[in-house]
């Protein structure tokens, strides 16, 4: 007897082996979810506390990888927030209520009457009160609208200074690597989660310095994100000292004297 | 004369020899007559010697397929051709009465839209900032009013002018008649938004969120939050605090009972204001530092004013899968990006989903020799698969199938209900 390949059931056995073959090349799908918790502690003096607020990047790639990238953030120039506003000719007293809460520009903390008005009051407020008075007829909404009448340089140059040299660098670690680079805050503990990573190693930074004190602090270091993580086991621990269970410390270096 | 000898061919002859030619059979003695007069004819051989296509080359069943199958694509040839001309036709005939055509739907002038293409000029050909009314209803400056007339009387005059009430009053005025002027509340929120915001959360965890510093114990947040009010103490928070300033600028706990879902609250729970965060639903939060200035200003309203696909109706029920969650219970008060772990990577309000993980809720409610919240629940479905988790849903979710996280996070397999015997 001849057996045909145009026979009905031949044609339907091929048909299935196909179908099987397809199923078995697609990729299976990578557990989501997968999340890495970051907790960063540091230590001034005797003490230690979590740093909070400050943000935190992911870059894809190990640090061999990314060698280039790391190379230039540490040897991009530093200018220390006393020295920007120092060099943008704001008064010292504005220096200092910038520095007493760790803020990069005004809108980061509340305006006290005492920041007005009264022998305390900073200087460039009080001009801005002055100007928005007038431009709004009330004292009160001249208060709350402060910001709309300080100079841009004073406003927020400071952090869009800081801004500009982050974004140049996340352009160009997604060009190196084709992945996006993910980015988080620390809370007030220093606790801060990415989440729906893909397994793999990445370089964790904070690309700008940040400053502690009189030094200012860069990490660099190399995670490796396993599938499945959840967090549920320790934290991925980073300071500025070496300390037990700390799997990345800082480049601590004390901050640039300013240009006069 | 090529036409009339065939013609005279087959009046010549009956059906059969034919038949029995097309169906392959031995052609017969008549048969062979016939194909002897059909050769003198020259029908059969084009091109004798040189041309593929020689039917007495051909035998027995490829000769019957090959002219069944010229037939047969001569007939459909026909049927075509016939089948054009005849929907040809037909066109020409629907086309002669006009009154067959189609209805174009009118526009509905009492519904402006922001999506017609001949309303998406520089928004400020329309809308002043600020409206001259801002003082009487507003505390700060603000586009508080919808335009004025002449923003619609040069394209709509038609419209402006037609019956004793244009329905295009109704777009702004509460009352369409010439004697009163009064206006809808702007925006007003009885009409579904056309806009989505833009609003990139973590720009501004970046500049606002620096500082936490606790409220007065009398403090009662106004409506009006901004980075720079009143009434706070200067001193440094503690982990202790109930009030963080550093979401709260623009979340601060509701003051009143949110609007029911359209389908009324699942298991008539109503949850209590204290339940949700307020979200600005104003330009007050924006224009202390956005008025002027600082990008995106006044004068740029698409900086933050998307037009959506859709309408959106910004009264709706804050979408929860936890209704039974109070923000306000004591316990729950913790920084806010300790469960909400997403918000800080998140650059636009698009696609914004709070994002809690359940191990946040775990952290205390499935907890070894705290509470068993989860698990708990969890066994329950094993024992009858139609349990209804409810110590933090609502019916509408707690009847359905635990997603994988929780099975994860009490170390189960997870498992359907339909599975369970």
């Amino acid at each position: 007897m001849r057996t045909s390949l145009l026979n009905p059931t031949a044609i339907l056995v091929l048909l299935l082996i196909a179908c099987f073959c397809v199923a078995q090349t697609q990729p299976t799908p990578q557990s989501a979810g997968t999340v890495l918790r970051l907790r960063v502690r540091v230590k001034v003096g005797d003490t230690t506390r979590g740093l909070s607020r400050k943000r935190f990047f992911l870059i894809k790639g190990s640090l061999e990888q990314n060698k280039t990238l790391v190379d230039e953030m540490l040897q991009r120039p530093f200018i220390s927030r006393d020295c920007y506003y120092r060099g943008a000719g704001a008064s010292e007293r504005l220096i200092n209520w910038l520095r007493e809460n760790d803020c990069e520009s005004v809108y980061c903390r509340e305006l006290q009457p005492g920041d007005v008005e009264g022998p305390e009051a900073i200087p460039e407020f009080q001009t801005a009160m002055t100007a928005g008075e007038k431009e709004y007829g009330s004292r009160e909404l001249a208060r709350k609208w402060l910001t709309t009448n300080l100079p841009e340089k004073l406003r927020d140059g400071f952090y869009k200074g800081h801004q500009f040299g982050i974004e140049g660098t996340i352009k160009q670690a997604e060009a190196l690597s084709g992945a996006k680079v993910l980015s988080v805050m620390t809370d007030r503990n220093g606790t801060a989660y990415f989440t729906d990573l893909e397994p793999g190693t990445y370089t964790l930074s904070n690309i700008i310095p940040t400053e502690l004190g009189a030094t200012s602090l860069m990490w660099n270091c190399e995670v490796k994100v396993k599938q499945d993580d959840r967090a549920f086991e320790k934290p991925f621990l980073i300071m500025n000292r070496q300390e037990k269970n700390v799997k990345c410390v800082a480049l601590e270096r004390p901050l640039p004297v300013c240009e006069k | 004369m090529f036409s009339l000898q065939r013609s005279e061919m087959f009046i010549a002859t009956n059906a059969s020899p034919m038949l029995s030619l097309l169906l392959g059979a031995k052609p017969d003695s008549r048969t062979l007559v016939m194909k002897k007069r059909l050769r003198s004819y020259g029908a059969l051989r084009l091109d004798k010697g040189r041309q593929a296509i020689n039917i007495s080359l051909l035998r027995g069943e490829a000769r019957g397929l090959f002219v069944l199958l010229t037939v047969f694509g001569s007939v459909a040839c026909l049927a075509a051709v016939s089948f054009h001309n005849t929907a040809l036709a037909q066109k020409r005939r629907v086309r002669k009465p006009s009154v067959q055509r189609p209805a174009v739907p009118a526009i509905d002038y009492s519904r402006f839209s922001h999506a017609t293409k001949k309303h998406q000029g520089a928004c400020n050909t329309c809308h002043k900032v600020p409206t001259a009314n801002w003082k009487k209803v507003r505390e700060y400056p603000d586009v508080a009013d919808f335009p004025g007339h002449d923003a619609c009387v040069s394209c709509h005059r038609q419209q402006f002018f037609k019956g004793a009430k244009p329905v295009i009053c109704s777009d702004c005025h509460s009352k369409v008649s010439p004697r009163d002027d009064a206006r809808f509340a702007f925006r007003n929120p009885a009409v579904p938004s056309q806009f989505l915001i833009e609003f990139p959360h973590d720009k501004h965890q970046d500049v606002i969120a620096r500082i936490f510093r606790r409220l007065s114990v009398d403090e009662n947040p106004p409506f009006v939050r901004t980075s720079f009010t009143s009434g706070f103490t200067s001193a440094n928070a503690d982990d202790k605090t109930k009030h963080y300033n550093n979401c709260e600028i623009c979340h601060s706990p509701r003051s009143t009972t949110p609007a029911a879902p359209p389908t009324g609250w699942p298991d008539s729970f109503v949850p209590d204001a204290a339940t949700f965060k307020d979200a600005p639903a104003s330009h007050a939060s924006c224009f202390s530092c956005h008025w002027k200035s600082q990008p995106p200003t006044n004068d740029n309203c698409a900086g933050c004013h998307k037009l959506a696909d859709k309408l959106v109706m910004t009264t709706a029920a804050p979408n929860r899968l936890s209704r039974k969650f109070r923000h306000a219970r004591e316990q729950h008060v913790a920084e806010c990006t300790t469960c909400h772990i997403n918000i800080t990577k998140s650059s636009t309000l698009r696609g914004l989903k709070p994002d809690v993980p359940i191990t946040a809720c775990t952290e205390c409610h499935n907890k070894d020799g705290l509470r068993q919240d989860v698990s708990k629940e969890l066994e329950a479905i094993d024992r009858n698969r139609d349990f209804v988790c409810a110590y933090c849903h609502t019916s509408d979710v707690g009847r359905r199938d635990p997603p994988s996280s929780h099975y994860l996070i009490a170390g189960r397999e997870a498992i359907k209900r339909k599975d369970v015997k």
